[in-house]
This record gives C-alpha cells, structure tokens and sequence, in this order.
C-alpha cells in the first residue's frame, strides 16, 4: 500500500459512507475510504430506495430527512448523475380503525412539524390509486415523499469523491485502530497502516465490530428486511404506497424488545413503489435474525399476500426475484451520529435502519461540518452515542 | 467472440447492457459478477442472468485477468423462474 496517511479515513463503503466521503473531498480534506468488499455492497444495494418523509416520525430525524431532502433535489448536478431520485408522493393506507386512528394522529403531528400532509377519504384515493382494493378505509398523503436509485446514490458519492482527490480503498479490511493519549492515530489494515487523527466509522450493521477495536461497545443490530421484485410492468400505482401496519412494525422496536428481551416474532407490512425501471419493488419483512441474509418462504409469501390485498390486480404479475437486507437498527430507532467521548477523533455515524439512503446526504453534510468546526451541530445532542448508554 | 472487443455489444439482452459499459463497470471497481451488475443493471432483468452471467464472467476474467472459474457466482435468490404473485399468495401461514 503506498499511503501512509490521511487527515480522515472512513470506514465503510455504503451510501453513508461514501456520502461522508464525498462532502470531505469536496471541503479538500484528504480523505480515505476503507472497504471490506465493494462500494455498495451491503445493505445499501438491498433496498428500495425510498426517500420518504412520512416514515421518519416527528422529531429529530424528520427535520433531517427534510433537510436531506432538499440535498437530494439538486444533487444530480451536483454529482453529474442521474440518480432516478423522483419526488412522487406516497400515502400510508389503513385498513381498520385501529390504523386510521393511528395514521390521523401521526400525520397531525408531522403537520405541526411543518410536513406537507393530507388525510384522504376512500374517493380521493381511488382518484389517486384506481389499482386500491375497497379494503383500504383511509390513507395520508404526503407530496413531499419521494425515491432515488440506491445504487446509483452510493456509486456517484464515490465516483465525485474520487475525482475530488478522495482515495477509495476496496477489497480493504480494517484488522485494529491504534490510539494514542486519549486520540486515534492510525488504523492498521490488511495490507499496511494509515497514520491518522480522525476516523469515521460508518460500517453500518458492521459499526460494533469497529467500535470494539477502541473498546466501544455499539448497540446496533442487523434487521433483516426482505424485499420482492417484479417484472416490468406499467404504471399502475402513483408514488409509494405503505401500509399502516409496515410504519407500526418500524417503531415496534423498543416496546417489544423491553417484553421479550428481543424482536424474534416476525413483524412487517407493505412498503411498495415502482422502480423507474417500471419493475414494482416492495416488502418488508423486520425480523431480528442475526446476519441471516436469506430469503424465507415465508417472508416472501407474507410480503406478497400483504400486497394482494390491498392490490389484487397484481395477481398475474411475475416476480423475478426476492432479496433480503440488513438494517442497522438501534434500540430507539435514530441513528448514532457523533463523536465518541473521551475517544477524540471517532467519529460515529451508522445505525440508519431503514432509513440510511434517505439520510444519507445529510449525514454526510453533518459529520463534515463536524470535522471542520470541531463543534458539533445542535442535533448531535439527540444522536449522540452516550444517549443509548446512559440507559 | 469478445476478443474483437466492441463497446455496443450488447451483453445483457433484458436490461440492454454493452460491452463498453461492463468494462467501464470495471474500471471503477468492479470486481465480482454482481459488482458489475449493481454498477450497470446487468443481469437484473426478466432472466436474471441466465443469459448474459457467462459472458460477464468471461469479460470480468478478461479485464482482470483471473481465472473464469474463480469468479464467484452471484448470488442464487428466489424464485428460480419467474413466478405469478398470485401463486404465492395462494398459500395460508
């Protein structure tokens, strides 16, 4: 390896890290990124791509994916890519009173969190989603919700990093990071050393494995997500379609994990949407299944009886392939954004769940802000490593 | 076939992949079958790959010059065929 130092080196190559990577290069630091396998090659590319802000919740993370959000509107000229990112709409559909219960109170929250978001009645969302079986009772509509091709996010982060003179390192594991008088200063891979005062761990589902190279202990955990595929069809569904029941099993998390010492039932819904491909992608199973990224009969029936339902005309659709990922899911469903205490220079930023393509361009705009001010943003206070363990 | 190289080739039928794009996949890193596919759609289409996996392989060991028959296959995923939803949907818990 001909390096031998870095003013920052990151550590992992997913849309997180390769977004972090790209908005370091672009401030002109020297920046490396350490890869184990390929650019892309994890929970990034075994997704769907949703850029949803009804998903997010109501607090912190809804202000970022806002944020992220209005990155992602000019951020193919930016990257000189076309990243398929389309702000279509999308609705979370309920089928019983529980739901619409649940739905209504939600969405008139995020409407005082300043989202653009609607309650429709069963005629508009025929007007919407003519395809919508007659079980679905009531939806929200938010216009705001949109996607983007997760491949290409990852890839062009990496690729307008390179040209900014950011040095990408794949097939590259990291075996230990060196510190020195309470600071990092240098990690140690396969094939050589990089001296270096800053390292950004954004291994995602694989960021504990970092953090106990340094002694930290990172309470992220891989939730398996399986997703379906179709063949190339027309457009017959408008935007993402999600069904109440997919947002409740996403915020489950800690209810159930305090009763049972950890999610082992299978929980999940309908999170469906065309890719601008035409092929219709959608899922998701959550389940806490270890690193278990195969499929299951199961899953992929429970997915496709979920999406039946709601939309019967899908019957005669072919599905060429099912897939699963892992999301790095944290005990109270934010992300771990921040520098580590005591530990200077480790900076933290994984734990995205569901929502890392979303985040993405913020998170890497953030953690940039961070390494140059050296004074964190207020949003660090909620995000902050030291929130899960002061617990 | 591949030797005379040919950028407008097309490789994978389904999602109309060239010949140029595949080695421009490998120029910016890739260096597994599915790395060329995530990079440019090859193999993702109705047949999965059934169809174009050989001669991605065959370019891939080209350009990189190991051996075909170290490549790693992509990964197998379900269902072996396109299948209807409707035949899964069939089946209760």
């Amino acid at each position: 390896m001909s390096f031998r130092s870095a003013q920052v080196v990151v550590i992992g190559g997913g849309v997180i890290g390769t977004a972090v990577t790209y908005y370091l290069a672009k401030q002109g630091l020297d920046v490396a990124l350490v890869e184990r396998g390929d650019i892309d090659s994890g929970t990034s590319s075994a997704c769907s791509g949703s850029v949803m802000m009804q998903t997010k919740g109501t607090g912190v993370k809804l202000k970022l994916a806002l944020e992220s959000r209005e990155i992602y509107q000019n951020l193919n000229e930016e990257l000189g890519e076309d990243l398929e990112y389309q702000q279509e709409g999308g609705m979370i559909i309920a089928e019983t009173e529980e739901e619409i219960e649940y739905i209504s109170s939600l969405a008139k929250k995020q409407r005082e969190s300043g989202l653009s978001i609607e309650l429709l009645d069963k005629k508009q969302i025929k007007e919407r989603q003519p395809a919508l079986s007659d079980c679905v009772l009531a939806s929200t509509f938010c216009p705001m919700d949109g996607k983007v091709n997760p491949m290409k996010v990852a890839f062009s982060f990496a690729e307008s990093a390179k040209r900014r003179g950011a040095r990408i390192y794949t097939f590259t594991q990291v075996k230990d990071i060196e510190v020195s008088k309470g600071r990092v200063s240098a990690i140690i891979v396969d094939h050589g050393k990089i001296r270096t005062n800053i390292v950004v761990n954004a291994g995602g589902i694989w960021a504990p494995e970092i953090g106990k190279m340094v002694g930290l202990k990172i309470p992220i955990r891989p939730r398996r997500g399986i997703l379906i595929v179709t063949e190339v069809i027309p457009f017959i569904v408008n935007g993402s379609i999600l069904s109440a029941k997919y947002l409740m099993s996403k915020y489950a998390t800690e209810c159930k994990d305090k009763i049972k010492g950890g999610i082992t039932e299978f929980t999940g819904g309908l999170a469906l949407r065309h890719a601008k491909s035409g092929n219709l992608i959608f899922g998701s199973s959550r389940e806490f299944v270890g690193y278990n990224k195969r499929t299951t009969y199961e899953g992929i029936s429970f997915i496709v009886r979920e999406a039946l339902r709601v939309l019967p005309i899908l019957r005669n659709v072919s599905i060429i392939r099912a897939f699963a990922g892992l999301r790095p899911a944290t005990p109270d469903g934010l992300p771990i954004l921040g520098e580590a205490l005591g530990l200077k220079g480790f900076i933290i930023a994984a734990g995205h769940e569901g929502d890392g393509i979303a985040l993405a361009p913020i998170t890497g705009k953030l953690v940039t802000d961070l390494i140059m001010k050296e004074e964190p943003a207020a949003q660090f206070d909620h995000l902050n490593l030291e929130r899960l363990v002061r617990r | 076939m591949t030797d005379n190289t040919n950028k407008d080739l097309v490789i994978c039928r389904c999602e109309e992949v060239t010949e140029g794009e595949i080695n421009q996949a490998i120029k910016s890193g890739a260096r597994t079958i599915t790395g060329i596919k995530r990079r440019t759609r090859a193999g993702m289409g109705l047949c999965q790959g059934r169809t174009c996996q050989i001669l991605v392989r065959r370019l891939l060991a080209k350009e990189t010059k190991q051996k075909e028959g170290d490549l790693r296959p992509p990964t197998i995923r379900p269902p072996v065929r396109p299948t209807k939803l409707g035949i899964f949907g069939k089946n209760k818990e």
